[in-house]
């Protein structure tokens, strides 16, 4: 049967018409109906295992789960029976019987699907109460804590690992009860692949994931008076943060964000933006270098921290390829630490450079020593999310929407247009070749018309030409296709000049550290990247100063300390080199190689 | 071209041909069950019995392993067939018993009715 | 015992049902009576067997040695032919019949034992007559001629209609029919297909599938290449247990003299058809016998079952159509070929055609690999075929289908075997274990048995195989150690029918059966453990109390054995066991000479 074609079902003895080649949950979501739901999700395959979302279908023995079921014609769905209902609220009860009770004392209290769906299905007493689940939470890695023994297994964690990221640093092992999703070999999180980006914890409807909170040791920072205490603000926060104080996604909460800081006790709050253009200027020169010699293309960029571990396990072979620009959050921290401090004659024990960001792996990006200034000294000191400043503020009884506005310090507060795009995915492309295109090629960069790559799905491909000159780019976001697009690369199908690459989906707007879902509505959640996107737009749009090049606080920079991009100077701050690494689980390709044909 | 019923019905022919030429119309044919549960009741010395027996001197036996008929209580098995006779099945047969069994049966003729499947 | 005086000749009467129709009864007693003036009564044995599936021809009789078969007989005829046979060693050419089946050559050899004389063997029909590791055998067993008929005679389609026509439904348990699951995949366009042959055999206690691998791997492959033939498949996959080692090294010689033979490759019998077969080795996870969980596996994934449509008749291994179908199924495709559709459907009842192979254990004389014709009743197989049970015991319940399958009681002994009829009394088919159990066995702990089995074995994927199977066994536990309360049973049938309704795959929906069916026919027992905290078979150690007696004389060799020491006193009075430190491990009870223990 065509799937295009309307067919007739009846829901609850309603009858409807409605397009073939869906499933039983999809047609009742457009009809208004929500069946609950726990392992489904949008992005990810269907899993079928929670079995929360069950349906009756007259004429079959058994019910069946709405999220893989497709409807077919004249077909009669119950969504409601007596039966239905308590067998529903019997698999719920079945998944708290083997989760901790600890509601009021969890990370996730208020932000958990499965505490509403308790609520939702009615669960106000036990009757299969029993053993339950112990395991030893795994708080090794820098930016992810494991906890096992509040997942419910539903396997969302593992679909987004492999499906959306293609990482596969969690799987499932043992079987039955004993069933636990953990690193390969159980080894630790910090010796697995993993590589921090966050969207584990963002999917998980518990607690089984959540970031590596450092809040209780920037508040004590914060409170010692001897500490000169320096926040910067990434753009994806401030257009999201809203969302964590129930304001509708895409409001910039830049000022009163800015404002909260500062109530908050740190001394200086900076632009992480500003970092963005010292950024876009120096990897403009490098692309510039690269570009008109021919060597290295296509050229990649390395702001994401989750992308660099990738490319340092997975595609070590193409490291050369990476800019070695250090991200704008690192370009920051290492010039107020690097520059500042010691212009202002300031103890750099005393310094602490607290980074707010959208991103779990800049928890991770600041414990490189690579980033360090140097031996033992840390550039950034502490990096929270946007879930964790938020909870601060909280706590600390401040109302952020009521906050009057603030500007932030100078001279790292003043930001270009282009430094605020940086935040979404085909943004750090953008901004450095508005000033790559006036700098080097002497022209505007032309509007560009982006169209969907024709090899590898999911990747944005644009030819910019000004006058005899071409430049190819290639824009992934999630590493799935990230990984695609390595390998036309590497068998240099396709010519590219430069390549941007963010590992979280839309960018570092979708980052692992942004606020949770604020419904159990799918459909919101989908739109709300839209949404945060278009806010940062709006921000580029509303700065007068448009390009990198053009900020005057950039420029006083360069002409008072660092010279010129790629100076010397410029180098030691600015940019670093990157390694391959093996983790336990990864067999390097030569070994693949010699395995191969040794046999 | 031959047509596939052509081709296998030489190899039939072939196959049967091969079975008699391994002395299958030898007065008597015996089989030992060799599936893995009638080895783990011990048929492989049984079969090994029958082996010594034939290399050193026993003619005229067409000594064949066999899978498992399925009588699990009673293994492992052996049967002695001969042209025109009920074949004898021998149940529980171990070492010693398939020593009486050349002797008495297989030399002598005398089946040894407390010992068969009946 | 003198061979001089045992019976020469054995009379095969066939027994079947549509033989009976057909005056076999008054067959019967004209026999007796023929033998009884011939005088004959010491020389002539009369077993009567199961279906010998020659309907069409009968009633039938066979006389052995040499395995003459008489066909279409009459008490008025009968007498004469007896007479003839074995007075005059004359066989009455009128009646004969040359009826040359697949599984003639089985009951040529073991006709006349009562045990194979009511079997009907169609899927072990070489079982135990060939060598499995020669060609040569299975090809003398006119071997191989039943692909050779398919691709001679048969289109695909053609191949497809006959297994329809046949009635063939997958013996792996849950009885989808063969020919449609085939149609399914023949209809879908696709480059690559598959053929599985499912041999992840796992149920406690079941082992046909390894014994017809290991006794006959080649009537596996054959009716592999014929539905590869059907639906259009260019390569197959034997997918094994490791822990099946001498049936994989069978499998492996099976495998390459058909390929030298031209039965499996390229051109297969100068034909333009090509097909292969490898053997995979399953790690030995129970739940990779459910076809999704198996397909998983083969692709090297967790093997875990997914939701089901799309079914992998249209989406299987590497989301090609595959063909999944379990050794027994494959087992019997040669001989519906060979010996027709027709033939085939007349066996068995209205909705369940041919044989079942079932692997008969527990309290029973004789254990073993039985093969019936459906509609057979478990009275027939336990009581007629396999001896009954052993040392007077009577028989309590039938467990069938292994830890999917559910408890039946004496009640139940004129079930038909069929798909249906398991259904309605709420067990099923399964791959075919069949324990019976006497009344010295407890049926809280035997359901307590198959869902440990059941959860240990749970994949894991979904919430109420993974946690409810949990909870109902830890219920059980608690009931079979003297802690159960009352609301337990209601709690067991609440959760049981709620995973039976939305579990994922049929591991999961088939868990809670032997625990429902446990408590719909014995529910008396439960109430006993629960009320009473007493197991009235003594089963469950847990609720044992053991206690000394005035029989006691005080010798004190329970005190020397207790492992425990757990019994105290001084010699020659009474001695005393201290409850706390028992661990029921009935010792004491067992070297006591004075019955000085006593045991409830």
């Amino acid at each position: 049967m065509n799937s295009q074609e309307n067919i007739t079902i009846f829901i609850n003895g309603t009858k409807y018409q409605t397009q073939n080649g869906q499933s039983i949950m999809q047609a009742a979501d457009h009809l208004g109906y929500s069946i609950p739901r726990l392992c489904y999700h949008p992005q990810l395959s269907v899993e079928g295992a929670c079995r929360i979302c069950i349906v009756e279908i007259e004429g079959m023995k058994e019910f069946q789960a709405s999220c893989s079921y497709p409807i077919q014609d004249g077909m009669r769905i119950h969504t409601n029976t007596t039966e239905l209902r308590q067998a529903r609220r019997d698999i719920l009860e079945l998944i708290l019987d083997n989760h901790p009770l600890d509601c009021h004392t969890c990370p996730k209290n208020g932000n958990c699907e499965l505490q509403r769906l308790a609520n939702i299905l009615g669960i106000e007493e036990r009757h299969f109460e029993g053993e339950r689940k112990q395991y030893p939470i795994d708080d090794s890695s820098p930016a992810i804590i494991r906890n096992p023994n509040n997942c419910i297994l539903c396997g969302r964690c593992v679909r987004v690992c492999s499906e959306t990221q293609q990482i596969h640093a969690i799987g499932y092992a043992h079987r039955g009860f004993k069933t636990v999703v953990m690193p390969s070999y159980n080894q630790a999180f910090d010796k697995s692949v993993c590589i921090n980006c966050g969207q584990c914890i963002n999917i998980c409807p518990t607690a089984a994931f959540t970031e590596k909170k450092q809040t209780d040791e920037v508040i004590r920072i914060l409170n010692n008076k001897d500490n000169i205490t320096i926040a910067q603000i990434a753009p994806s926060v401030r257009i999201a943060i809203g969302e964590s104080f129930g304001i509708e996604s895409g409001h910039n909460f830049q000022q009163e964000l800015t404002a909260a800081l500062k109530a908050l006790g740190f001394d200086y709050v900076f632009d992480t933006q500003f970092g963005a253009d010292m950024t876009i200027m120096e990897e403009a020169a490098e692309l510039a270098e690269r570009y008109f010699k021919g060597e290295n293309l296509p050229l990649i960029t390395s702001c994401c921290p989750s992308w660099v571990k990738t490319a340092e396990q997975f595609h070590p072979d193409l490291l050369p390829h990476l800019s070695s620009c250090r991200s704008p959050m690192a370009m920051l921290a290492s010039l107020t630490k690097g520059y500042l401090a010691k212009k202002n004659h300031w103890d750099l024990t005393k310094v602490v450079n607290i980074a707010i960001t959208p991103c779990t792996a800049k928890k991770f990006e600041s414990s490189r020593e690579e980033l360090f200034l140097e031996k033992d000294i840390r550039c950034i000191d502490y990096a929270l999310t946007t879930r964790e400043i938020s909870w601060i503020i909280k706590s600390s009884g401040i109302d952020l929407s009521r906050m009057k506005g603030q500007d932030f310090d100078n001279p790292m507060g003043i930001s270009s247009g282009a430094a605020s795009i940086v935040g979404t995915s085909g943004g750090v492309i953008e901004a450095t070749l508005r000033t790559f295109c006036e700098k080097y090629l002497d022209s505007a960069l032309p509007p560009l018309q982006y169209h969907e790559s024709r090899t590898t799905k999911g990747i944005k491909e644009a030819t910019i030409v000004i006058n005899d000159k071409k430049i190819n780019i290639a824009v992934a976001n999630g590493l799935k296709s990230t990984h695609s697009l390595m390998d036309e690369i590497r068998r240099q199908k396709k010519h590219y000049d430069f390549v941007e690459i963010m590992a979280c989906p839309g960018g570092c707007i979708g980052g692992g550290g942004q606020p949770y879902a604020a419904s159990l509505n799918f459909f919101d959640q989908e739109k709300i990247l839209q949404k945060r996107s278009q806010a940062l737009y709006a921000i580029d749009s509303s700065i007068n100063i448009h390009k990198s090049h053009e900020n005057p606080a950039v420029q006083q920079l360069y002409k008072e300390f660092l010279g010129t991009p790629l100076s010397e100077l410029a180098n030691k701050l600015l940019h670093t080199q990157y390694s391959q690494k093996i983790p336990c689980g990864i067999i390097p390709k030569e070994v693949i190689y010699d395995i191969n044909h040794s046999k | 071209m031959l047509n596939p019923l052509d081709i296998i019905k030489k190899k039939r022919a072939e196959a049967i041909n091969r079975i008699i030429g391994k002395g299958y119309f030898s007065t008597i044919r015996v089989y030992v069950g060799m599936a893995s549960c009638e080895i783990a009741a011990g048929s492989k010395e049984v079969m090994a019995v029958f082996e010594k027996a034939i290399k050193q001197g026993l003619n005229d036996v067409y000594l064949s392993q066999k899978g498992c008929s399925g009588r699990c209580n009673l293994e492992p098995t052996v049967e002695v067939v001969e042209e025109n006779k009920i074949p004898v099945k021998y149940g529980l047969v171990n070492k010693d018993r398939a020593k009486t069994i050349i002797d008495k049966h297989i030399k002598k003729g005398q089946v040894i009715e407390e010992w068969t499947i009946q | 015992m003198d061979h001089s005086v045992t019976p020469q000749y054995k009379i095969i009467l066939c027994w079947g049902s549509s033989c009976q129709k057909l005056s076999s009864k008054s067959i019967l007693d004209r026999i007796h009576q023929k033998i009884d003036e011939l005088k004959m009564g010491n020389n002539v044995d009369i077993i009567l067997s199961g279906c010998l599936g020659m309907c069409s021809k009968g009633p039938i009789l066979i006389i052995n040695p040499g395995y003459y078969i008489y066909g279409k007989i009459t008490p008025e005829i009968v007498g004469e032919i007896i007479e003839k046979h074995i007075n005059q060693n004359k066989a009455t050419a009128a009646y004969l019949i040359e009826e040359d089946h697949l599984f003639n050559r089985f009951y040529r050899i073991f006709g006349d034992v009562k045990f194979y004389g009511r079997q009907m063997r169609i899927a072990l029909r070489n079982c135990g007559i060939i060598d499995p590791e020669s060609i040569d055998d299975y090809l003398s067993v006119r071997g191989y001629e039943s692909l050779a008929k398919s691709l001679a005679l048969f289109t695909p389609n053609q191949v497809i209609n006959e297994i329809k026509a046949s009635g063939l439904r997958g013996r792996g348990g849950a009885g989808f029919p063969t020919g449609y699951k085939w149609e399914l995949t023949a209809q879908e366009k696709s480059s690559e297909k598959f053929i599985i042959c499912n041999a992840d055999e796992g149920d406690p206690g079941a082992f046909m599938d390894r014994n017809a691998i290991e006794s006959d791997p080649h009537t596996i492959i054959e009716g592999m290449i014929i539905g590869a033939y059907a639906v259009g498949a260019q390569n197959g996959i034997i997918y094994t247990r490791a822990e099946y080692p001498l049936a994989i090294d069978r499998l492996h010689i099976a495998i390459n003299q058909a390929k030298e033979h031209g039965f499996l490759g390229n051109n297969i019998l100068g034909t333009n058809f090509s097909f292969n077969i490898e053997i995979r080795q399953g790690a030995g996870a129970f739940i990779c016998g459910e076809e999704t969980a198996l397909i998983h596996s083969l692709e090297g994934k967790r093997g875990v079952p997914r939701t089901r449509p799309p079914y992998p008749a249209t989406k299987g291994l590497f989301n090609k159509p595959t063909v999944v179908n379990n050794v027994e199924t494959w087992a019997n495709i040669p001989v519906i070929i060979q010996e027709g559709a027709a033939w085939f459907s007349s066996i068995g009842t209205k909705n369940s055609k041919g044989t079942k192979v079932f692997a008969v254990a527990g309290s029973v004389i004789n254990t073993g690999l039985v093969e019936v014709p459906m509609g057979t009743t478990l009275k027939e197989i336990i009581f007629d075929i396999c001896g009954g049970l052993p040392d007077n015991k009577t028989l309590k319940a039938v467990q069938i289908g292994g830890p999917s399958g559910g408890c039946l009681t004496k009640d139940h002994l004129d079930i038909q075997v069929d798909y249906e009829s398991f259904a309605e009394i709420g067990t099923i088919m399964g791959s075919g274990g069949m324990i019976v159990i006497d009344n010295k066995s407890c049926m809280v702990k035997l359901a307590r048995f198959f869902l440990e089995f059941s959860q240990s074995q749970s994949c894991g994927k979904c919430t109420p195989c993974r946690e409810g199977t949990k909870r109902m066994l830890e219920i059980l536990e608690r009931i079979t150690t003297g802690n159960g309360k009352p609301e337990d049973i209601q709690k067991l049938l609440r959760l049981g029918n709620t995973i039976k309704k939305t579990a994922l795959c049929g591991l999961g929906k088939s868990a809670p059966n032997p625990v429902i069916s446990t408590i719909t026919h014995f529910r008396n027992e439960y109430e006993e453990h629960i009320n009473e905290k007493k197991c009235a078979t003594n089963d469950c150690s847990a609720l044992i109390v053991y206690e000394i007696n005035d029989a006691c004389t005080g010798c004190s060799a329970c005190i020397r054995i207790c492992p425990t020491k757990a019994i105290s006193g001084i010699k020659k009075n009474k001695h005393q066991i201290n409850q706390n430190l028992c661990i029921k491990c009935g010792d004491c009870f067992d070297i006591c000479a004075f019955k000085g223990i006593t045991r409830r």
